[in-house]
């Protein structure tokens, strides 16, 4: 229908005169416009293909942003009610005036508004000094107070002498289970246990490796079971195991000839004899025993070795043993 | 011993013509390959390229001019699960940037404390709040339910997209 109608103009504007090209046009075209063009000082545009007028854009209505909250902050607030927790930074909340990145020729650092690099790193505005005393204050009623006569680290060494080492891992991850935290240590010094001589050179074997010679400390790892507890008995087991099986004597020990012996004795050896027998010459009471810095004197120069000092020594305890005046 | 003489004598007149000829051609021709580009933006002729701060430092300067865009601790030595982190980062980073379609201004920061995830970026003020507050429910909701832990979201939104340029190449 509008096409035919504008066919029909067309021959109109062709044939007669603009007047009533104008008259006609206005008729059919643009009815609703008519009042408010009779009047207006401008040409009228002659829409003819009566295009379909462009949908105005709707305008969207955005509300307006409030002025960051730092603006409206009194100076004696609660901070900690305004930043409780770790949080990444957000520059409408504080209201400190901070700046951060590189720039060259000496311009200003970029601003805390739309800066990325303020909210990379880790800040510890929820740990300022008040917050901590508030914190502390809080968990303060769970605490107990410190053991009495364990005030220095002597008294409780000498009290509890087994420590045990554990790591505990704090990492960032779904799970908060770590492999290496089932690891326990147990470390004790060798003297506070109690031994004779066939126990301690027992217990030093069946320990080997775990004595350090060196700071006489004892150390048990425990690693091989699943978990934290189990490995901490295990230790325990080991070290109440050892230092047990070391009292006991097997029926095969005593069968330790001189060819076994690791360290040279002067109890067992040949050098006591001819000492005794050079002390009881011709004596037919009491048996006289050789002294026993004389036996020391011996067994250091056989098992360290003759040296200046173990020679001397030597001399001194067999001149003092047979009463001869240096 | 014997054997190794008679080797020796047969293979090295064979050695030595080799590397003759090899000095002969020594000069190499072929263009320079080892050149990096990844993180560097070229100049434009108009020199309007928005660059933001993060653009603007390469990444040799990554901990001096600026720093990690991933905090967590599996990259540190013998921490546990770094390959499974690194594919995590990479999907949220896609996930936020779909959700936020056209919004995200910044790159997405993401911090690791114990099992909780934060999120950080700057968003564009370009939809209403009650969008944005929707979205920032489901992309909270969805990622701690494929990452089976928390998430936090801490975004920063800015008025304009040149809020955050830090300057035109």
């Amino acid at each position: 229908m509008t096409t035919n109608l504008v066919r029909l103009l067309e021959c109109n504007i062709r044939n007669s005169k603009a007047t009533v090209a104008q008259r006609t046009m206005r008729v059919f075209s643009s009815q609703q416009e008519q009042s408010s063009v009779e009047d207006d000082e401008e040409f009228r545009v002659l829409n003819l293909r009566t295009i379909k007028q462009q949908a105005r854009r709707r305008v969207i209505k955005k509300d307006a942003v409030p002025p960051p909250r730092t603006t409206h902050m009194p100076v004696d607030q609660d901070w900690s009610a305004v930043w409780s927790g770790p949080r990444s930074f957000h520059p409408a909340s504080v209201p400190l005036p901070l700046r951060q990145g590189y720039t060259e020729r000496g311009a200003a650092a970029p601003s805390k508004y739309a800066n990325a690099e303020l909210m990379k790193i880790p800040n510890f505005l929820h740990l300022t000094p008040p917050a901590i005393r508030q914190q502390c204050e809080a968990i303060k009623k769970f605490c107990t107070p410190w053991p009495k006569g364990l005030e220095s680290e002597a008294t409780w060494k000498a009290i509890f002498p087994v420590e045990v080492i554990t790591t505990d891992y704090c990492h960032s991850l779904p799970t908060i289970r770590h492999p290496e935290a089932r690891r326990v240590t147990i470390t004790l010094n060798l003297v506070d246990l109690k031994f004779d001589a066939h126990a301690k050179d027992k217990f030093l074997r069946l320990v080997g490796e775990r004595y350090n010679q060196e700071t006489g400390v004892l150390t048990f790892t425990a690693d091989r079971c699943p978990t934290r507890k189990q490995n901490y008995d295990y230790a325990l087991y080991l070290l109440t195991a050892c230092y047990h099986e070391s009292f006991v004597t097997e029926p095969w020990e005593a069968s330790k000839s001189e060819a076994d012996m690791e360290v040279y004795l002067f109890e067992r050896n040949k050098a006591k004899l001819s000492a005794e027998a050079i002390l009881n010459w011709n004596v037919n009471g009491e048996k006289q025993a050789p002294s026993a810095t004389y036996a020391e004197s011996v067994e250091k120069l056989i098992n360290e070795g003759e040296n200046e000092y173990n020679i001397a020594k030597y001399k001194e305890e067999v001149l003092k043993m047979l009463k001869i005046a240096n | 011993m014997n054997f190794l003489k008679k080797v020796t004598l047969q293979v090295l007149p064979k050695a030595e013509a080799h590397l003759s000829l090899g000095n002969n051609s020594a000069i190499h021709t072929s263009s320079v390959c080892c050149r990096v580009q990844s993180g560097r933006y070229r100049i434009t002729v108009k020199r309007d390229r928005p660059l933001t701060y993060e653009m603007a430092n390469p990444p040799h300067f990554i901990g001096h001019r600026k720093s990690w865009n991933s905090w967590n601790t599996s990259t540190l030595k013998d921490a546990l699960r770094p390959s499974q982190t690194a594919i995590e980062d990479v999907f949220i980073r896609k996930f936020i940037t779909g959700t936020w379609h056209a919004l995200v201004c910044s790159e997405i920061i993401i911090k690791r404390q114990h099992n909780t995830i934060r999120i950080a970026a700057i968003i564009r003020q370009a939809i209403a709040q009650r969008k944005m507050y929707f979205l920032i429910g489901y992309t909270e909701e969805l990622l701690s339910y494929w990452m089976q832990c928390p998430v936090t979201l801490e975004f920063q939104t800015v008025a304009d997209k040149k809020d955050v340029v830090f300057k035109y190449i």
